[in-house]
């Protein structure tokens, strides 16, 4: 008998029964041009009216086919909230943040009505909308930023990783310190709110900074958002990242989103008996440029290696076809092979 | 090689920071050559730099650092060379495509190809194509840089060189592009001339690029 998406997909992502195939769902946006047409919601607008942001989440379900819906597509809603100023971007365009307003690493001014503002309130909003509408059917997965992604907005990537650089350790410290409760606060909102799981996008990868700096400076804080948020977490961290997987099963997630770079079958020989894994279809060559068989062999390669929810690396290119996105979902329906 | 040059290069290389003022100062009161200083002591660190930076021995933050250490010996030691004029390799200009504000990468490689003796213009990030185009009418490089470090953001690449070609000046410039989400099928399938993996491999395709 056939599961149920919300079963299948929360199934997987405690490792429990396996059921009658492999679950697809996306911790990062799967929003392209296709589905914006069909559902007739473009972005902006769907970064910034919750109903729209939710519809267009619904979308991913029922159209593309996927066992979650996810509604948060940018990367900047709490840089928003916290006074960055940010170009929302169109149909073409995901939203970019266009200053740092924390550059001097001055003290952290994080509003007493962070959960109010308006780009973290329409979030809420469409997660609890999408509960009405969808909750126990699709898997709804929240999205917040951790503190070493928020001090990327807040400083600038550059400056701030160069004072990684220079071993300004206490100035560091301070800003990430200062960051870290605005992602708890937003995590378990987004939990009261009706998430099933929320991601943390956390970027620590190996493109820019050492596994040293991650242990000495992030760990530490990621065991403490673990330990104060009841829900599940997926960590997710863009890019080649095969040198740190030990010490991400070590801060208490229950789940790590990772890239095609990392590779499946390392992911899930490295730490599969400690995090649920989600990936890893190739986005740049493979989604984005590739035809719907190049997709299904890499989706069956993930399935093959044992990792637990079948999804693309990371937040697709707007142009993606959305027959590519269905190729992810039917070579989940030819179901586990081996 | 002379002593002062050996703690120059260490300086940047090794990144102390405190070593590197004291020991360019101490290498122009004894009558170093100046252009020795820049070639043996600050650029030949930094092209173990890129080197250690490619093979994932250091990092972002570690390169950062050198950069910012291989900048300031070369205000430095700049105003020394006679006429204030080196000769460039060729020029650069560069920049990160439309929707994508991550420019570190670019930034690194900005650095290197300065430090290798090439002239950069740097048109930051966000870059519409007409832009693109409006720059190299006015500034006529030889290299076009394309940087991208998003997925999201890729198609930028591919609309700036089309542009390029309807407004005549593709064959005037060679295009290089790179970003973490790149590889060389890529840049073979949008039609750039070529790809670099990371920075000090932008610096060999850039010379390459000029010398052909």
């Amino acid at each position: 008998m056939e599961q149920s998406p919300y079963i299948r997909a929360m199934s997987a992502l405690y490792q429990g029964r396996r059921g009658d195939r492999p679950a697809v769902a996306n911790p990062t946006s799967i929003v392209c041009h296709e589905l914006m047409e069909q559902t007739g919601i473009s972005f902006p607008e769907a970064h910034l009216n919750y109903k729209m942001m939710a519809d267009l989440a619904i979308a991913g379900h029922e159209i593309a086919g996927f066992d979650s819906v996810m509604p948060e597509y940018s990367v900047d809603q709490e840089a928003a909230a916290l006074g960055c100023t940010i170009d929302w971007g169109d149909k073409d365009q995901m939203p970019t943040a266009k200053d740092f307003p924390y550059a001097d690493f001055r003290d952290i001014e994080v509003p007493e009505n962070l959960l109010e503002k308006p780009s973290i309130r329409v979030v809420l909003d469409a997660i609890a909308y999408l509960r009405k509408h969808v909750g126990g059917k699709a898997m709804i997965i929240g999205k917040v930023m951790g503190p070493w992604t928020l001090a990327y907005h807040m400083a600038g990537t550059e400056n701030f990783l160069l004072q990684v650089g220079l071993g300004e350790e206490a100035k560091v410290r301070r800003m990430l310190d200062q960051l870290m409760p605005v992602t708890i606060a937003h995590l378990n909102a987004q939990f009261e709110a009706g998430a099933d799981v929320v991601t943390l996008g956390d970027h620590c990868t190996r493109n820019l900074v050492s596994p040293k700096h991650y242990e000495q400076l992030l760990l530490p804080l990621h065991k403490i958002i673990a330990r104060e948020v009841s829900g599940p977490i997926i960590l997710h961290v863009c890019g080649e990242c095969s040198d740190r997987l030990e010490l991400f099963s070590r801060s208490g997630f229950a789940a790590y989103h990772f890239e095609w770079s990392v590779g499946a079958l390392r992911a899930v020989q490295t730490i599969g008996d400690r995090m649920t894994l989600f990936g890893c279809v190739n986005n740049a060559q493979t989604l984005y440029q590739g035809t719907p068989e190049d997709v299904y062999k890499q989706a069956r390669m993930a399935i093959e290696a044992g990792v637990d929810v079948i999804c693309p690396e990371c937040a697709i290119p707007l142009s993606t076809p959305l027959e590519n996105l269905k190729a992810i979902v039917a070579a989940a329906r030819e179901g586990f092979g081996k | 090689m002379h002593e002062l040059l050996i703690k120059i290069n260490d300086a940047v290389q090794k990144r102390q920071q405190a070593e590197l003022v004291p020991s360019i100062e101490a290498a122009i009161e004894a009558g170093l050559n100046p252009k020795a200083i820049i070639d043996d002591g600050l650029i030949a660190a930094m092209d173990v730099v890129g080197s250690e930076f490619s093979d994932g021995i250091i990092f972002v933050p570690e390169m950062l650092v050198s950069a910012m250490l291989m900048k300031q010996g070369l205000k430095l030691i700049k105003p020394l060379i006679a006429g204030g004029s080196d000769e460039k390799k060729g020029k650069v200009l560069i920049g990160t495509v439309k929707g994508d504000l991550h420019d570190i990468g670019k930034n690194i490689v900005v650095m290197l190809l300065e430090g290798a003796g090439f002239e950069v213009v740097d048109l930051g990030v966000d870059l519409s194509v007409d832009q693109v185009v409006k720059k190299v009418a006015e500034l006529k490089p030889q290299i076009v840089g394309l940087s991208a470090l998003l997925t999201t953001t890729m198609p930028e690449m591919q609309k700036t060189i089309a542009a390029l070609t309807e407004s005549g000046f593709r064959d005037q410039v060679k295009v290089m592009v790179g970003g973490a989400p790149l590889n060389q099928a890529f840049a073979d399938s949008i039609g750039a001339d070529g790809y670099a993996k990371d920075a000090a491999e932008a610096v060999s395709l850039a010379r390459r690029m000029v010398s052909a």
